[in-house]
């Protein structure tokens, strides 16, 4: 073999396998910083391997922060984010897709339009809301507007819209009503997309972080972006700690993204590529 | 009893179809539109909870056209969208092709997708830790690495130049690899007789290129750039974590500075101006995109 070929056959190796590790650096350097001793993580040059492995920022982190809460409170707001927003889109999309009614398609155009729009544009006045309700601070007001988001609304229309119509028609014909035909027919057929917009909704309520900063206000009650915020806050150079805690919030997206690579994957593809249609 | 009422709702379909929209519609106009609406109202006032609050008609709009933080902010808005929308796709897209292209048949694509995937699924408190960590200005890897290469090199999150740029590519590895993904099922989709029959009539691979996979994936795109454009317009996080709008306000972009007005300084009707201009900016450069591409039938 000449050196041309050969090299055409490594090129392609060398280049996927060093993109991929300068892309992973980020990471094992956060947590190198997190088990590392204080003297070592302010060292220059930087070091990689430490002289010994310490837990103390992990220890500090457990012992004088609610960590452990914060990790509940994002589990909890998650659940009901993802749940609430399946059950109230599901119903939605159907009524988009399968049934006629007047003002169905203006009504949808608007969802479109405002599909579009970050939390800044409502964010004020949502606040005012929440604040008259008695729900700032507490996880229904944190999770009610992301359940409110169209997203699956158009996501879950696009999928039912290509259920044929033969199938719908046949349940009638056996005396389903509508909802007989949404529960018979469209759901159980339709686990793939609920499975892709759950992890997409989780993903999402997971993640949030300008309305839950706004709406959660006590140390208690915030959820693990935010409260990752306040430890920075807090301890401006206590790198130790900070990282520690980022490391220790990114653990359950990293064991539960091992687990579930493919249909993790395979879920944003398709709220990807569903939304485009 | 059921049948009784699901022969009523057979009869007025109209109702029929709204009762299933109700609940939806009931969340996101409590907590979505209404708010939208109120905050263009809210825009108009002097608004104050307390003492009452005075119509001033378009007051708050003109204090913000006359003011020069507004004006930096809106710059550095565009700034950081015009730096980190072609980063995120320009890699994106790169690594899709890729991952496409030379991955097929080869050990370890798995596992090199699956890095570049990852960090989409991390936090944007995490990503900012992150990199304002590795861009530390004493202790920082990749400050460290990069000054030792080149000496004259600056000191990026306390440059006023290079604040944003940092930022941008913290945001390209935070985000680029979502794209990837959804660019990547736009390649699988291209059938592969096309390129069969290309290489028979003996196109070369950059003809192949911009023949049959621009002209393909250009849905996609479009999907992808939309995302991208929203997200830019509305990034928050990064910015707060990684320098607080510094040095100086020379990161300060329009999210930030809506949340400093209304939320710091309690210049509630001016920080709802400010975001009603957000809102439609984001409105116009959307169906721009939408436009220059023209593919408005693909987005329904």
């Amino acid at each position: 073999m000449s050196w041309g070929k050969r090299l055409k056959r490594i090129l392609p190796y060398f280049v996927m396998y060093g993109v991929a590790f300068l892309w992973v650096i980020p990471i094992l350097w956060m947590a190198d910083t997190a088990f590392k001793p204080e003297s070592e993580i302010f060292q220059i040059p930087p070091k990689w391997i430490p002289s010994h492995f310490t837990l103390d920022n992990v220890r500090r982190l457990f012992a004088e922060w609610p960590f452990l809460r914060w990790l509940l409170n994002s589990l909890i707001v998650s659940t009901m984010v993802t749940f609430g927003s399946l059950i109230v889109s599901t119903l939605a999309a159907f009524s988009f897709a399968r049934l006629n009614w007047r003002g169905r398609d203006v009504l949808f155009l608007i969802l479109l339009v405002f599909m579009l729009l970050p939390w800044q544009v409502n964010v004020i006045p949502l606040f005012f809301t929440m604040t008259k309700f008695g729900f700032l601070n507490t996880y229904q007001g944190v999770a009610l507007p992301m359940m409110a988001m169209p997203i699956g609304v158009f996501l879950l229309r696009q999928f039912f819209i290509n259920i044929p119509k033969d199938l719908e028609d046949a349940a009638r014909i056996d005396g389903c009503s509508s909802f007989g035909v949404l529960m018979r027919v469209i759901v159980p057929i339709s686990r793939p997309v609920f499975a892709a917009f759950g992890v997409y909704m989780f993903n999402f309520a997971w993640n949030e972080f300008f309305w839950s900063m706004i709406c959660l206000r006590k140390a208690e009650m915030v959820t693990l972006p935010v409260g990752l915020k306040l430890l920075q806050g807090a301890f401006e150079i206590d790198y130790g700690l900070i990282l520690a805690g980022a490391f220790v919030a990114s653990l359950p997206s990293l064991a539960v993204f091992l687990i579930l690579r493919r249909q993790i994957i395979r879920g944003f593809t398709l709220a990807g590529s569903g939304m485009k249609g | 009893m059921w049948g009784k009422f699901g022969h009523f709702l057979y009869r007025h379909r109209n109702l029929e179809g709204i009762l299933y929209v109700v609940p939806f519609l009931g969340l996101w106009g409590v907590f979505l539109a209404w708010p939208v609406g109120y905050g263009i109202y809210i825009s108009l006032f002097d608004w104050n909870p307390l003492k009452g609050s005075k119509f001033v008609g378009l007051a708050n709009y003109v204090q913000l056209f006359h003011e020069e933080r507004f004006w930096n902010a809106f710059a550095n808005t565009f700034k950081f969208a015009g730096m980190t929308i072609p980063l995120i796709i320009g890699l994106g897209f790169l690594f899709a092709l890729m991952i496409w292209g030379w991955g097929r048949s080869r050990r370890g694509t798995v596992t090199v997708q699956s890095i570049l995937f990852f960090p989409y699924l991390l936090n944007v408190s995490i990503v900012a830790i992150i990199w304002k960590w590795l861009l530390d200005r004493d202790f920082g890897l990749v400050q460290h690495t990069i000054s030792r290469i080149f000496p004259s090199a600056p000191v990026f999150l306390t440059d006023p130049a290079w604040a944003l740029p940092a930022i941008a590519f913290a945001t390209a590895w935070w985000l680029a690899g979502y794209r990837m993904v959804v660019l990547q099922a736009g390649l699988e989709e291209i059938p592969k007789e096309l390129f069969e029959s290309a290489a028979i009539d003996g196109a070369r691979p950059w003809h192949q290129f911009i023949h049959i996979i621009m002209p393909l994936i250009k849905p996609s795109l479009l999907f992808t750039l939309v995302l991208t454009i929203i997200s830019a317009f509305r990034t928050f996080g990064q910015v707060l974590m990684m320098t607080e709008g510094g040095p100086g306000r020379a990161s300060e972009v329009l999210a930030l500075y809506l949340y400093w007005v209304g939320f710091d300084y309690f210049q509630v009707g001016k920080a709802a101006a400010s975001g009603v201009i957000l809102l439609v900016l984001i409105l116009i450069l959307t169906l721009i995109g939408v436009r220059l591409l023209g593919l408005k039938s693909e987005l329904q």
